[in-house]
């Protein structure tokens, strides 16, 4: 009966209307359109898809006319923390980069300064300053050196640059060896499609990679705002003072909120398997595939993003959730889109798959994806059991949750 | 089962700050009232016995549950805070039957009970409207409803007419003396008007002591000699005012009549003794305790 009552608060909540306002958002304007017309043989078979080769034969020699080029310009793009960095080094750290280059190509720095004169030059802007960039090709590739050898190179580089560049050891194949799918290739993959996909966990994975993003942070809002409620109400003490153990009213509200917000990404995951059914009909869709996978790869967004909204609402105040949600979901987002797809590492919170085919790509992290969604749904728990303690030290008047900002705040302005 | 409250020895601190120093009190069954000046710890004291603060030392027992058992003291205990509200969007009986619910109150057994509560308190025609929509006499009865909803065998109510216009105040101090015939009821307030009204046994606090415990007629026995009303001009009341505590005044053109505490016969012509009321028997058990009493003075 509480679950109900809990329930229905949220549903009259605006928090409420506006969380399912943005999945439906979502939902219609990134997703929608996918469904417009089914997917068939011929029209895969067009497609000019690549696939990452990790051929060391192609990285290699690409990696070092990449990192030449930014060498000559002095300018090279990076993304430590997933956030975007034009990087400018200094004398002695582009003297190492030249080390590097001459022991890769055994190019002398005259003969590597030379390179400019031989290579197409173009202009980039980065604030005020324009940099002289060079599209380097075919630098000579010493044939000693090992890949072992060039990938602890390119480790180096990539610290020297200060983290998250081109040249980062495990993004190398992802960078550098794109390489264009051959007519089986294609044809395995839309036959994966088809017989390993049964259609819909293919949209599935595609649904659950766009609303992930959302469900990553929006449902930090819905939980923010039930936690403060009572103090906002003005009801704390009425609830802090009934017969209800803190375990089951904390747990019955976590339940709640997972409930009611699944709602709206049922809603849309049904409209969309029902489209899937309608489109191929003569295929034999799968019509639990789609909720199969939507739900592994959502349930633990909805509920890890609501734990962290209860605890640190209730620790600190609804603005802190919101703030801690947003620098974890902003945080996740730049890291997972350094590649769209088949970028699922082991504690990466949002994860991505932005192909409806790429079947392989995913089932190569799949182990990672299993561990990564188990874990964030323990970890939602974990947190949900805090906010149990947490609840139970505040309404026996054993903790008053802190106060960052305002009248007894820890960062309160002084006049 | 013990039908008494027991309050032995009890201490509780703020960090480094003492907001009770050994408080000793038992309550039976019937109105008891607790009164005190703003800050006596009398909201300090209602909230250990609601569960909802710890105490350093001393034993509590709450109709013999020790107060250690938060979760079985809560289900005896209703609580009306001094400053509440509720969900503003929620109707009457749905606030009712939430918090009934939180009591691990059965639905059939909430929807009777919701009912006869909202009629108890005169709210039947307003179960439909919002909690935004009451009046703030309507709130204090529908709070008196909250804390009944589970038929604790304590009600404990702390400030609770506050605010409150004259007609709601009386209406709401009857519905106190009403429910208190079956249960403990815990009256804390720091008007004297309302214990006066409703309560036979009191305690009176200040700065977290108990600075006195019986009924209210030993409190106005008490005071007896030691309360005076003289008729002075108007021009010497500031000077009345800084020297005896006023406890009432009734202002004519030239002269007032003033009603005032004093140990002694107060060195005033035409000052004649006089019966004391429950106001000025608490001024006096202030003043005769060693508090600042400021009454009257401006």
């Amino acid at each position: 009966m509480l679950f109900i009552k809990e329930c229905k608060k949220l549903f009259r909540s605006v928090t409420f209307i506006i969380y399912s306002v943005l999945v439906v958002l979502m939902f219609w304007t990134q997703y929608w359109d996918v469904l417009d017309a089914p997917l068939n043989e011929t029209a895969c078979m067009s497609y000019e898809e690549t696939k990452t080769s990790g051929d060391p034969e192609l990285i290699m020699p690409a990696a070092l006319d990449s990192l030449t080029g930014c060498y000559l310009s002095n300018s090279y793009i990076c993304y430590p923390y997933g956030f975007f960095k034009s990087v400018h080094l200094n004398s002695s750290k582009s003297k190492k980069i030249q080390k590097y280059i001459t022991e890769l190509s055994g190019l002398s720095s005259d003969e590597i300064e030379a390179l400019k004169d031989q290579n197409d030059k173009f202009y980039t802007s980065y604030g005020t300053t324009d940099y002289e960039e060079y599209n380097v090709k075919d630098v000579p590739l010493k044939k000693d050196v090992t890949y072992e050898r060039f990938v602890e190179i390119m480790g180096d580089v990539n610290d020297i640059l200060g983290g998250g560049s081109d040249y980062k050891p495990d993004a190398l194949a992802y960078n550098f060896s794109q390489v264009k799918m051959t007519e089986e290739e294609l044809k395995e993959q839309y036959n994966d499609f088809i017989e390993k996909d049964h259609i819909s966990i293919a949209y599935g994975r595609l649904f659950s990679d766009y609303l992930g993003i959302d469900l990553a942070f929006v449902p930090v809002f819905v939980a923010a705002a039930l936690i403060t409620a009572d103090r906002r109400g003005k009801m704390k003490e009425l609830v802090y003072s009934r017969k209800v153990s803190s375990f089951k009213l904390v747990f019955t509200r976590f339940a709640a909120l997972f409930a009611t917000m699944m709602i709206p990404v049922l809603l849309c995951a049904a409209l969309s398997a029902a489209k899937i059914m309608y489109m191929y009909s003569g295929s034999d869709p799968s019509f639990t595939g789609f909720f199969a996978v939507s739900g592994a790869w959502l349930i633990p967004n909805i509920a890890m993003t609501t734990a962290v909204g209860m605890l640190v609402s209730e620790i600190f105040s609804a603005g802190a959730a919101i703030l801690v949600q947003f620098i974890f979901w902003f945080g996740s987002l730049m890291m997972s889109d350094a590649a769209l797809y088949g970028n699922i590492g082991k504690f990466t919170f949002i994860c991505r798959h932005n192909r409806l085919m790429y079947r392989a790509d995913f089932m190569a992290n799949y182990d990672n994806f299993v561990f990564n969604r188990v874990f964030y749904l323990i970890l939602s728990l974990v947190m949900v059991l805090l906010t149990v303690f947490v609840y139970e030290l505040k309404r026996g008047g054993r903790f008053n949750g802190i106060v960052l900002f305002g009248k007894g705040g820890i960062f309160r302005r002084k006049a | 089962m013990d039908n008494n409250i027991v309050i032995k020895n009890v201490d509780k601190f703020y960090g480094n700050k003492q907001a009770l120093y050994n408080i000793d009190l038992t309550i039976g069954k019937g109105m008891f009232g607790l009164l005190g000046r703003n800050g006596a710890g009398k909201t300090t004291l209602m909230k250990m016995l609601a569960a909802l603060h710890q105490k350093k030392k001393g034993e509590i027992t709450v109709c013999g549950i020790p107060i250690e058992k938060a979760g079985q003291i809560r289900a005896v205990t209703g609580y009306l805070p001094q400053d509440f509200s509720m969900y503003p969007s929620m109707r009457t009986d749905e606030a009712l039957e939430y918090l009934g619910t939180l009591s691990g109150m059965k639905r059939d057994e909430l929807r009777k009970r919701t009912t006869s509560l909202l009629a108890r308190v005169n709210l039947t025609e307003h179960r439909h409207k919002k909690i935004k929509q009451l009046s703030g006499g309507m709130k204090r009865r529908l709070g008196i409803a909250q804390a009944l909803i589970h038929d604790p065998k304590v009600l404990i109510v702390d400030e609770p007419t506050a605010g409150l216009d004259p007609e709601e105040r009386i209406r709401f101090r009857n519905l106190l003396c009403e429910v208190a015939e079956d249960r403990i009821v815990i009256l804390s307030t720091h008007i004297v008007g309302d214990i006066e009204a409703t309560c036979e046994q009191i305690a009176i606090m200040d700065e977290g002591r108990i600075l006195w415990r019986g009924t209210v007629s030993e409190l106005v026995k008490n005071a007896e000699g030691h309360v005076y009303t003289v008729n002075v001009e108007k021009k010497f009341m500031p000077q009345i005012k800084k020297e005896y505590i006023v406890t009432g005044m009734l202002a004519q053109t030239e002269y007032a009549t003033v009603r005032i505490v004093s140990d002694q016969e107060p060195d005033l012509p035409n000052a004649v003794l006089t019966e004391p009321d429950l106001e000025a028997a608490y001024m006096y058990c202030l003043h005769s305790s060693g508090c600042d009493v400021k009454g009257g003075e401006e």
